[in-house]
């Protein structure tokens, strides 16, 4: 897929370019608003990641003008402002998802699944892991035909560490996609142990989970090599 | 004391003082009035005497008596005239009070000496009017006098109090206004209705500092809003980086421990910003307070996401829901984040000596709707849980960066809770918040 990141930060639109393109998506960079005009008019893209902070250019101007170029595409906002305003325009305006600096590389990687599910009818969703399947439309973990009866915030956990998988997650990692609406937050690392921990429980229930590692000194990953 | 009832007692106290020189000074003076009166009236009755003398002689008034001596009154004895002779070496002319017995009564009498020559003959001639009148006279306008004088100062006193209330009304406008003021940009700015240009000068000059303090407000707000943001940017890029030095794998696990560290640190910083900017934001009314929903199902929420951190600590959440409240101006997202810091906070400092449950209590209590969050951890001193709400302060050791109880408040400002804190060392905390009718 294709994806134009609109990000006047250099360094910023090369790390995520870096870690896009091992996700296989194929890359383009933008640097400022006239040069993203210029690439939108010419060029079709899946996903459009915005920085609303230009210096030649609204944000959401730009948001408004590519629409309607390339209303294909599926457009993430970013944004250092996060003012409460800007992501309802922004959304207002057709935009898929809004995402606040600084944020995780791996939560683009979500945000992005999601929407390519959502949007482009990726059917490749169920993910199957030891003996587990998860099915993140129905949002249910099966173990050989018995469903695995698992809180919202244990299934965004697994569905998370299976989305990123073969990767440490870190803990804050793990707890910004699943808290990372809550505002001013204090960070806890208990949060993400008592989850895991629970989670584990109840997965051994059913199987073995081995696969779900604890990484020492970072955090945790879903090890299904 | 209030200025208007100073101003009607000020007035009240003059008027007496006033009112007392007078009824001090009255008598002597109506005296003096009176004696002069008086005292011309018998000299006009002497040259009346004298004017008959003259024409007719003494020989009607003496000789026709057939003694030396002449003396009248009249019935009711309030004036006399007598004529007798005298000595001749004493020439009399004054005036003086005198008593004299008539009928065995004694009366006061006012009486005009005059002695005079006829034939080489001296006589004197008295003249006398009774003082009973005149005292009687003045008895009566000194009655008068008082009962005016009085009944001037109560009537004045009401319609003093009366006008200095008129006349203070404005100031009390004024003094209500600043007292409704919580913030300096939500200052009353309906003009005071008066005609005192005082008042109206106050007025504008009060609106004017009010205007300045908040522009102040706006830009350190403005600031801190401003450093956060261009923050935000470089803390980006850093994260990013780290992030995909430990995705791309091939680090030694003493490297990958390293950066996960150094994330955990950029993710303070980045906590932190994003806190000082979020207070700065609710502080600026930035967000809109018009979400619908129930205080008790946000409640649930929020216990539900915090309690398996307190199960794991062998701690139980104990919720009493007696009533619900529906909101219908508030900000749902921002009283999320404000209960769960609170409870978040009663939890982590329950820690593992507590003797109890984290309560959870909303009731209604004299009207308004309250939640109640008791801990039975070890409490705070008054000086700490004066310092509760304040930025940066940090209750013994924690992992948070000591903002979660400074937002809890900004947040709980905004929408007019008012947060109370009892608390003493080895008694467990407990938050009150009171919700204002009208969220």
């Amino acid at each position: 897929m294709n994806v134009l990141i609109v990000e006047d930060e250099k360094s910023l639109a090369s790390e995520m370019a870096a870690f896009l393109e091992k996700e296989h998506y194929l890359v383009e960079l933008a640097h400022t608003g006239m040069e993203a005009s210029e690439k939108i008019a010419v060029n079709l893209y899946d996903f459009i990641l915005l920085d609303l902070g230009l210096p030649d250019y609204d944000g959401l101007d730009l948001l408004r003008e590519a629409k309607e170029i390339n209303h294909e595409a599926a457009f993430i906002i970013i944004t250092a402002r996060g003012e409460v305003e800007d992501k309802i325009k922004g959304l207002d305006l057709g935009a898929d998802d809004y995402i606040a600096k600084p944020f995780s590389l791996l939560e683009l990687n979500s945000r992005m699944a999601a929407i390519a599910r959502r949007k482009f009818g990726q059917r490749t969703s169920h993910i199957s892991f030891g003996e587990f399947i998860l099915d993140p439309l129905s949002r249910k973990v099966i173990c050989q035909d018995s469903e695995v009866d698992l809180t919202k915030k244990q299934f965004d956990l697994l569905h998370y560490l299976l989305l990123n998988k073969n990767r440490a997650l870190t803990r804050i990692q793990l707890y910004e996609h699943i808290w990372g609406n809550l505002l001013g937050d204090e960070y806890d690392s208990n949060f993400i142990d008592v989850h895991i921990k629970n989670l584990r429980k109840k997965l051994a229930e059913y199987a073995p989970v081995e696969w779900l590692e604890t990484v020492r000194g970072v955090g945790y990953r879903a090890n299904t090599e | 004391m209030k200025l208007r009832y100073k101003l009607s007692l000020y007035n009240m106290l003059t008027k007496l003082l006033f009112v007392a020189v007078f009824l001090l000074l009255m008598p002597y003076f109506l005296e003096r009035v009176n004696t002069l009166q008086t005292d011309n009236e018998l000299i006009n009755k002497r040259e009346q005497v004298m004017d008959i003398i003259a024409e007719f002689g003494l020989e009607g008034l003496i000789t026709g008596s057939g003694n030396d001596a002449y003396g009248s009154y009249n019935i009711l004895k309030q004036e006399y005239i007598s004529l007798e002779k005298a000595e001749a070496d004493s020439l009399w002319n004054f005036i003086e009070i005198a008593q004299r017995m008539v009928d065995e009564e004694v009366i006061d009498y006012r009486v005009l000496n005059y002695s005079f020559m006829v034939d080489g003959e001296a006589y004197l001639l008295e003249i006398g009017t009774s003082l009973d009148n005149i005292y009687k006279t003045e008895r009566n306008i000194r009655t008068i006098t008082l009962v005016l004088l009085g009944l001037f100062v109560i009537i004045s006193f009401i319609a003093d109090t009366t006008l200095s209330r008129v006349l203070t009304s404005p100031l009390e406008f004024i003094t209500r206004k600043l007292k409704e003021t919580k913030s300096p940009s939500l200052f009353n700015r309906t003009p005071v209705k008066t005609t005192t240009t005082d008042f109206v000068y106050l007025d504008q000059t009060l609106l004017e500092l009010m205007q300045k303090i908040d522009g102040l407000f706006t830009k350190e707000k403005e600031i801190t809003a401003n450093i956060s943001h261009e923050l935000l940017t470089p803390v980006s890029v850093v994260q990013s980086r780290l992030e995909n030095l430990i995705n791309n794998g091939g680090l030694s696990e003493q490297a990958a421990e390293k950066v996960s560290e150094s994330l955990r640190t950029l993710h303070r910083l980045k906590g932190i910003i994003n806190s000082l900017l979020l207070i700065a934001r609710v502080e600026n009314r930035q967000f809109i307070k018009n979400d619908q929903f129930s205080m008790e199902k946000l409640l649930r929420e929020v216990v539900e996401e915090i309690e398996p951190i307190a199960t794991d600590k062998g701690l139980k959440i104990k919720t009493h829901y007696a009533c619900d409240h529906q909101l219908s101006q508030a900000n749902r997202l921002l009283l999320f984040t404000l209960f769960f810091n609170i409870i978040n906070n009663a939890v982590k400092f329950s820690g593992t000596e507590a003797n109890g449950p984290v309560e959870v209590h909303c009731f209604r209590e004299s009207n308004s709707f309250q939640v109640r969050i008791s801990d039975c951890g070890s409490g705070m001193t008054k000086e700490q849980s004066d310092e509760v709400f304040l930025r940066f302060k940090k209750q013994k050791s924690s992992d948070g960066h000591g903002l979660g109880l400074a937002i809890a408040k900004s947040i709980a400002d905004f929408h007019n809770v008012s947060i109370h804190i009892k608390t003493a060392p080895s008694e467990g905390t407990a938050f009150l918040l009171v919700f204002p009718e009208d969220l």
